[in-house]
């Protein structure tokens, strides 16, 4: 147990596992905490071993403090609090008529959360002739679409949607909003959360209900993914939270399924809005694959980041129905476009089958990879940490192992196709 | 015209790594750096200056090192740098942080109007995209969010390019307006050493809570409806078969497609059904 000169038991930081959110320096009463090299140092001369930043900490462990005292009281707020607030609302977003995968992928995720908590699913539904996607969004697990259908919510504009949004939420009073994490949910959610006044996790990838407190558990990748952080919205509704696509599962689609649409009348000012001039559709540019809806992926890495390589790499994926994507040291490189890169600044996927040649699995990589049925790494470097966790890994040099593993498939592929 | 850009210091997250031993942080000589993409926001309001005049502030709420954040900025061109540095914003969420923010450039603009704000896209260490957007609903300016491109401005309007779903779209919007830019909107020039000096030698201003008039309810810890309830590493999937393809080269390749075609039969016949689909 540390002292100082005076003989005070004291407080001491822990630097492994400090975060530096600096939340003990304005908890500090003597003034005695400072930021070094991004972690807090607590000056033990100074300190008065009260412990109040060990109550604000939010890293178990990561301060010190072994005086025996009160535990501080969970705040009351805790339980249940601001109780008009109910249901899980899910933000429909329209991509060229039709729903937004994520939306009906949300959908699935707001159904589990609702049966936790005992209540129903909402759609939140702006747009303009939108009948067809209200009924899809019952089909997929809505019990009741709130739609707001107006010529100027055809197309999307900050300003007009964050209004819509925040109407709905105030009108309909959902406990829980969850949106998809495409650059318009990402756009408006955070309009919309300042408009309320209330909290807003982005890029959430693990979503699920306290028992106790009934609050939603938003967990997210943060330090570009180095670490996870699960954040509750204590006292604000709705709590509000994005996902990326294909984080969650795409639930089954029952035609059969009932629900109810509502529709409600909306006002926003028309004047001084921006204009959109021109939509280029990104399709448009040569060759461009959706990496995300692929079910295999041969992915690139560092480690066979080479122009020889590719056509082999292609005729692997092409032989089980995938697609090539890579790591960001080979787009760095050159050898591939910016759309075919998976991970944190890249694209997330979820195929069945990811298949890492040469990768050697940053966090920053893994994190976009989590939701993968089946992980498969040829690395001669057996101790990467994709080999480390890779349900098949096979060590060795790919540019030996690929050429066989096509020899080997194909032979199954026919032995398959004499079959049926 | 006045713009001024919002910036951030963060940790270089490429090398902040996990112990794979004590499942902790490792953040020694971690460097801090201005966030890329608030850098190529402040490269594009100093385009947007030496094309038709006016003046670029830069501002930042963070601890007093972050001062090194700004200089950077002053070394690129910027004219005026403040730093917003108070006990009272520790612990701010997005939410907060907007607030701070917005409520400094209340205060600038009361001094010398601003006509645009640019942001940096996202931070790489929390990567939410959420304080730009939320400055712009706080002043109730124009927002244009993900912008590839400043295309004009004229009559009091912006046209830029920005990078939506499936596309890009050319937008134009009355000013004043906020704007989050994409890396390719603009490419970070060298310092000049005279520039250097300059940034090295300038006087960051530093403003508190009073300074900008700030409600203390809706700072820092307390103005921030998220907290965080746990941090951990993140979740490790299972190691799995491994096979050793250095010594029996085309022996270990056999035996894993048999474990393959074995244990992952259903989903094997599947995918190869589907591609002899797909090539015919």
């Amino acid at each position: 147990m540390p002292k100082n000169s005076k003989g005070r038991e004291v407080a001491e930081v822990v630097p492994g596992k400090c975060i530096g959110c600096q939340l003990c320096i304005g908890e500090c009463p003597t003034n005695v905490i400072t930021m070094e090299d991004g972690v807090a140092v607590i000056e033990a001369e100074g300190c008065i071993g009260c412990g109040k930043c060990v109550d604000v900490c939010p890293v178990e462990g990561a301060i010190l403090f072994e005086k025996q005292r009160k535990k501080k009281a969970p705040k009351a707020a805790v339980a249940c609090p601001i109780e008009e607030y109910k249901g899980v609302a899910v933000f429909i977003e329209v991509q060229n008529g039709r729903g937004a995968e994520v939306s009906w992928e949300l959908m699935g995720k707001a159904r589990e959360l609702a049966q936790k908590l005992d209540t129903r699913v909402f759609g939140f539904l702006p747009g303009y002739n939108i009948k067809s996607v209200a009924k899809e969004a019952i089909a997929y697990g809505c019990d009741i679409v709130y739609t707001l259908d107006d010529p100027l919510l055809e197309t999307y504009l900050s300003k007009v949607y964050g209004k819509a949004l925040a109407h709905l939420c105030q009108q309909v009073k959902p406990d829980i909003l969850l949106l998809g994490a495409t650059p318009l949910g990402r756009d408006v959610s955070s309009v919309v959360a300042t408009q309320l006044g209330t909290g807003l996790t982005a890029d959430c990838t693990g979503l699920d209900i306290d028992p106790e407190c009934r609050l939603l558990m938003m967990t997210r990748p943060t330090f570009g993914g180095s670490i996870m952080a699960t954040i509750l919205c204590r006292n604000h509704r709705p709590q509000m939270s994005t996902v990326r696509p294909r984080v969650m599962k795409l639930p089954e689609k029952d035609m059969q399924r009932r629900g109810e649409i509502k529709k409600l009348g909306f006002e926003a000012a028309r004047d001084s809005l921006p204009q959109v001039l021109e939509f280029i559709p990104r399709t448009a540019e040569a060759g461009e694959v959706d990496i995300t809806r692929a079910p295999v992926l041969v992915v690139v890495g560092k480690g066979a980041c080479d122009s020889k390589s590719l056509p082999m790499l292609e005729e692997l994926a092409h032989l089980l129905g995938g697609t090539i994507a890579c790591s960001r040291a080979v787009i760095e490189a050159g050898l591939l476009p910016y759309p075919r890169q998976v991970g944190q600044t890249g694209k997330t996927v979820a195929p069945k089958i990811y298949i890492g040649v040469g990768v050697s699995g940053a966090v920053q990589h893994l994190v976009g990879i989590q939701g993968s049925d089946k992980i498969i790494a040829i690395n001669t470097d057996s101790q990467a940490p994709l080999m480390q966790i890779a349900d098949y890994a096979i060590v060795g040099d790919y540019q030996q192992v690929v050429p066989r593993l096509i020899e080997g498939i194909k032979v199954r592929t026919e032995k398959e196709a004499s079959k049926g | 015209m006045h713009i001024v850009c919002c910036v951030k210091q963060v940790p270089d997250t490429t090398q902040v790594k996990i112990d794979p031993e004590t499942n902790t942080l490792i953040r020694a000589g971690v460097e801090s750096i201005c966030n890329p993409y608030d850098l190529v926001a402040v490269e594009a309001a100093v385009q947007l200056v030496e094309r038709y005049t006016g003046r670029v502030t830069v501002i930042s709420m963070g601890p007093p090192q972050a001062e090194s954040a700004l200089r950077e900025c002053l070394s690129i061109g910027a004219n005026e740098a403040i730093l917003l540095s108070d006990r009272a914003f520790a612990g701010a969420d997005t939410l907060a942080t907007s607030y701070t923010l917005s409520q400094a450039i209340t205060k600038i603009n009361a001094a010398e109007p601003v006509d645009l704000i640019i942001c940096g896209k996202q931070a790489i260490d929390g990567d939410t995209a959420q304080t730009g957007p939320g400055i712009a609903t706080w002043m109730g300016y124009t927002q244009l969010t993900y912008v590839s491109e400043i295309i004009g401005i004229e009559n009091g309007n912006i046209t830029v390019r920005r990078e939506i779903e499936g596309g890009c779209e050319v937008i134009q919007g009355r000013l004043p307006a906020m704007l989050t830019a994409e890396l390719e909107l603009a490419s970070i020039r060298y310092a000049t050493l005279p520039e250097l000096i300059r940034a090295l030698r300038y006087e960051v201003k530093v403003w508190g809570a009073k300074d900008i008039n700030a409600a203390p309810e809706k700072l820092g810890l307390k103005g921030s409806p998220t907290s965080v309830r746990e941090i951990f590493a993140p979740p490790v999937r299972g190691g799995g078969i491994s096979f050793d393809a250095k010594e029996k080269k085309e022996q270990a390749v056999e035996d894993f497609l048999g474990a393959l075609f074995t244990k992952e039969k259903t989903l094997m016949e599947e995918i190869l059904i589907k591609a002899s689909y797909a090539q015919e």
